[in-house]
């Protein structure tokens, strides 16, 4: 009985230390735990995610978004939905916020080595992603081409703008898109799907990676597939309630199994024999 | 008499089958005193339909809870309803949850139905029930314990106690001969007025002991066919946060105060509030209040007449006595 | 009196004489508390179990309406309580102080029955099997002990030998009671009992008395409580996930509330919410429902389970076929049948699973 528990309900204190607006209902956080040592050894795989705690509000899921290897801060990217989303949009730098994680499986990035990496993702759905594609650009000799054809609403609707260009000069295949015309908009137009079969990327030797709102991944499936993507190379990030992120309290559960402890990432090939109950 | 009125039925639905889209009944249960709802689409399933005193459940709410049983342009669906039902479905009208011209109702008058509890307390121990009859007035139970024979008033729901209402105020057709009701009208509010008699704090106890037995399942809420705002139900949600989560008097003093006042005024007293409770709370004793109130202010009754508008649904500046 | 008290010690079993019981466990509640089945108002039929208290009814001759799941698993536990303070080595800013709640204080559970344990037994899978251990329930669950009824009450909801148990099924127990003419024998099951015994101050019993206890659980083992078949349902839950028509069918009835999970043994599902007052407050987890439309809605305003029928098959299938899929064939069903008994419209899970089956022996035979 004297075994020593870890509570896995106890959150890490942290601090914010920056407040980056992305979007008009996005904010990206980055948050430095309090305990040194626990923010050195605070390690975690991409697509691994984290409940961000206020404490008085409550808990929220959200996935890691800067890169393992970042020991300064854990960065988070939130939008504006609900109760602890709009109450994380009213942080400043020097606030509390609790951290419990990293929890989830994180994306299996061993098996993508040595192959082509296409990210597609719309709005926040750039988020997930983005831990990934710098964890490959810092091990960019391990991958072949990255690309990314990421989309938004609006210019406006766009995260990490400020980022991309940095992300093209270290070697990335970048392809933006809005819905609909704007002002001063010299990317490309139209829907991510659409983009996806007008850029025919080979399967051949390549793993696409999607994350967005459902409706964009249900037909950016269905392009990948036309364009000849098998299942087993086609990866997403599944969202759901959550509360316990443990998979004890039982509410994100597919079947048996549960996305906040055997997922949140998913290859196309488990999710086909998952219930669809999406 | 039972096995009569349900061969009666089964016949009327029979006929009218083929006009209409489903038939929500009631059919036989896990045993015999326990009946559940079923909603009949075919004609091979309505020799499953019965009516007797265990028929308890209220079934209008599934005319309005998603996902509904709702009609195909053209067509209706048919409902039965006991005379404490038939109120429900007039207040639905009344308040536009439903259109009159989308249903055919089916009323069974009804002389009170069977609390299974009551039955159960009786045998005084859980035992497998055989068979069930009710004759004359009594019950004879089959039980792997014995036989036992209970007069049926010794085991009729409190709802049905205080009944005057008895036969369907509204029906498209009528099975089974009309029964009087159980008390007078005047007598009503009579468990409302004896309780207000008592002292405050003896009031306080009485609803601190029961109260702290809900567990807050909120079946009261949703076996309600007026709570048709269950699932945004301020006892869930957190925002705004008016209810908290914890398990303390003080808050299911608050959710209880909330259901009932959101009925206000339009409560039929079908009872299945508290009827479904599995703590048995007398939930419905707090809306009676409310009723009697609601009668004496406005003199109004809810679910009686489908052209009249619910006293709190309406303004009138002219309005006295409040 | 020091070889008196010795040879009590190594008692295995002690006699409870009817009129005893109050007293022999009012001894016991000087160092555990004793949660017993008792009736939950004056005239009310249904039971449930709470802390002994001088006096008490206690009732042994039926099962609980409500399990005593909320021994392990109270229906609300404050896991963390929070405080925000001024700092102090800048007053400027905010401190945050925390503190876990968990409660080790030793506990005997008097009267479950084996379905009542079962329910344990299955959540334990989860809170104690995982890859994550539940600080909160494990605390409990260590220091809770289970005197267990051989149980000659089941009715026509019960169904505990289909799913794994049986009325003589003391997996989990740490004393079997027998119920004998004019009492109780208390027998121990593991080392924990005689630890209790010795507190209890009771007399071992006679020959006769172990003599009708062996017959009685000898009847008790020979019961077969329920007929429910469970084959294909592990593969049927799935196979039938997106056939609508059937899920209609089982559950077109159900009013989504949460009466058949706040009844179930084995129903362990929670959420968390905070709730202050003023600067502090607690994390706080409650029982939560499947049968809820807001257990599964998400803040963007989409939710998996939008309706009943959605809801009621997760139910079902979380019982009979996603549970015994993660965790190596166990059914989360203890077969107690209180789901059945208090619904409000009387939806039967084993007529539920009985149609699942024949849908799936449907579709593999054509």
């Amino acid at each position: 009985m004297a075994v020593y528990v870890p509570n896995p309900y106890l959150p890490e204190i942290g601090t914010v230390t920056e407040v980056i607006p992305e979007t008009p209902n996005i904010k990206t956080i980055r948050v430095l735990l309090r305990d040194p040592e626990r923010m050195k050894n605070f390690n975690f795989r991409p697509g691994q995610v984290a409940q961000l705690s206020v404490f008085g509000v409550g808990e929220a899921t959200f996935v890691i978004n800067s890169p393992p290897t970042c020991k300064d801060y854990l960065q988070f990217s939130v939008m504006k939905v609900g109760e602890v989303t709009n109450r994380i949009h009213q942080l400043v730098p020097g606030d509390i916020i609790g951290v419990r994680g990293p929890l989830g499986n994180g994306f299996p990035y061993e098996m993508m080595e040595g192959k082509d990496i296409l990210f597609i993702a719309g709005g926040i759905g750039m988020a997930p992603l983005r831990t990934l594609l710098l964890f490959m650009l810092e091990n960019k000799n391990n991958y072949g081409e990255i690309s990314l054809i990421y989309g938004a609403r609006t210019p406006q609707d766009m995260c990490y703008r400020y980022e991309i260009p940095v992300w093209q000069k270290r070697g990335v295949n970048v392809v933006l898109t809005v819905d609909t015309e704007a002002p001063g908009w010299t990317h490309r137009v139209g829907f991510v799907p659409t983009v996806l079969s007008e850029e025919a990327p080979s399967p051949k030797d390549r793993i696409a990676i999607v994350c967005g709102p459902p409706i964009m991944i249900k037909f950016v499936l269905f392009g990948l597939r036309e364009l000849g993507f098998e299942d087993w190379q086609i990866y997403t990030t599944l969202e759901k309630r959550m509360k316990c992120g443990i998979g004890i309290c039982g509410r994100c559960n597919m079947g048996e199994k549960f996305v906040c402890l055997d997922g949140p990432v998913f290859s196309m090939e488990e999710l086909q024999s998952m219930v669809p109950e999406l | 008499m039972w096995s009569e009125i349900t061969k009666k039925l089964q016949e009327t639905v029979q006929n009218i089958m083929p006009q209409v889209e489903a038939v929500i009944g009631w059919e036989r249960g896990f045993n015999e005193i326990r009946i559940k709802p079923v909603v009949i689409k075919k004609e091979g399933d309505i020799s499953k339909l019965v009516w007797n005193p265990f028929c308890v459940q209220n079934l209008s709410g599934y005319l309005v809870k998603s996902p509904a049983v709702i009609p195909r342009e053209g067509r209706r669906v048919a409902i039965c309803v006991k005379g404490c039902d038939s109120r429900s479905v007039t207040a639905l009208i009344q308040e536009g949850f439903l259109k009159r011209d989308q249903i055919f109702i089916i009323g069974i008058p009804c002389s009170g139905t069977v609390d299974w509890r009551k039955v159960m307390k009786r045998l005084e121990r859980s035992s497998v029930i055989h068979r069930a009859e009710i004759k004359d007035g009594r019950l004879m139970v089959e039980h792997a314990e014995g036989v036992e024979e209970i007069p049926l008033r010794e085991i009729l729901l409190r709802r049905c106690l205080r009944c005057v209402y008895p036969n369907p105020t509204v029906s498209d057709v009528v099975i089974g001969e009309t029964v009087s009701p159980h008390i007078e009208k005047e007598d009503l509010y009579k468990d409302v007025e004896a309780f207000e008699r008592k002292s405050l704090d003896e009031r306080r106890k009485f609803w601190a002991e029961t109260l702290s037995r809900c567990i807050r399942c909120y079946a009261c809420r949703n076996a309600c066919p007026l709570c048709i705002c269950q699932d945004w139900c301020i006892a869930e949600r957190r925002d705004p946060k008016w209810v908290t989560q914890k398990p303390t008097l003080k808050d299911i003093l608050l959710f209880h105060g909330i259901h009932a006042l959101h009925l206000a005024g339009r409560c039929t007293e079908c009872g299945e509030c508290e009827r479904v409770c599995p703590m048995e709370i007398p939930v419905m004793f707090i809306k009676e209040k409310l009723n009697e109130t609601t009668l004496r202010l406005f003199s109004y009754e809810a679910g009686i007449d489908s052209n009249l508008v619910p006293p709190l649904l309406t303004f009138n500046p002219h309005e006295t006595g409040i | 009196m020091v070889a008196r008290r010795k040879e009590k010690k190594s008692q295995n079993r002690i006699f409870i004489p009817l009129e005893g019981l109050n007293q022999t466990l009012e001894n016991l509640s000087k160092h555990f508390t004793v949660w017993v089945p008792m009736p939950s108002g004056e005239n009310e039929w249904s039971l449930e179990f709470k802390p002994l208290h001088r006096g008490c009814k206690i009732l042994l001759d039926r099962q609980s309406t409500l399990p005593p799941k909320k021994v392990i698993l109270p229906q609300g536990q404050t896991l963390i309580e929070y405080e925000y303070k001024k700092s102090e080595s800048d007053p400027s800013k905010q401190d945050l102080v925390l503190r876990e709640v968990i409660d080790e204080s030793p506990i005997i559970v008097f009267g479950t029955r084996p379905c009542d344990v079962r329910g344990f037994l299955v959540c334990d899978k989860v809170f104690l099997q995982g890859r994550y251990i539940d600080v909160y329930y494990r605390a409990r669950r260590l220091n809770t002990l289970f005197a267990t009824l051989f149980c000659r009450e089941a009715d026509d909801a019960c169904f505990c030998s289909s799913v794994g148990s049986g009325p003589a099924d003391m997996e989990g127990s740490d004393i079997g009671i027998t119920p004998i003419d004019g009492g109780w024998i208390l027998e121990g099951l593991t080392d924990r009992a005689s630890e209790i015994f010795s507190l209890c101050d009771c007399e071992a019993p006679d020959e006769k008395q172990i003599e009708d206890a062996r017959r009685v659980q000898e009847e008790v083992r020979s019961m077969r409580v329920g007929n429910l078949r469970t084959d294909g349902v592990l593969e049927g839950v799935k196979g039938q996930f997106q056939n609508m028509e059937l899920w209609r069918d089982i559950a077109e009835s159900c009013l989504s509330c949460g009466v058949c999970t706040y009844v179930c043994p084995t129903c362990y599902c929670f959420t968390i919410t905070d709730e202050p007052q003023g600067l502090r407050g607690e994390r706080l987890r409650s029982w939560d429902s499947c049968m809820f439309y807001q257990y599964t809605q998400e803040a963007s305003g989409h939710n998996p389970r939008p309706t009943k029928l959605e809801r009621y098959r997760n139910r079902l299938g979380h019982k009979f076929s996603y549970f015994p899929l993660r965790y190596s064939g166990m059914i989360a069903c203890c077969g107690c049948g209180r789901c059945i008994r208090s619904c409000p419209v009387s939806i039967d899970i084993r007529q539920g699973v009985e149609r699942v089956r024949e849908a799936h022996h449907g579709c593999v035979c054509s």
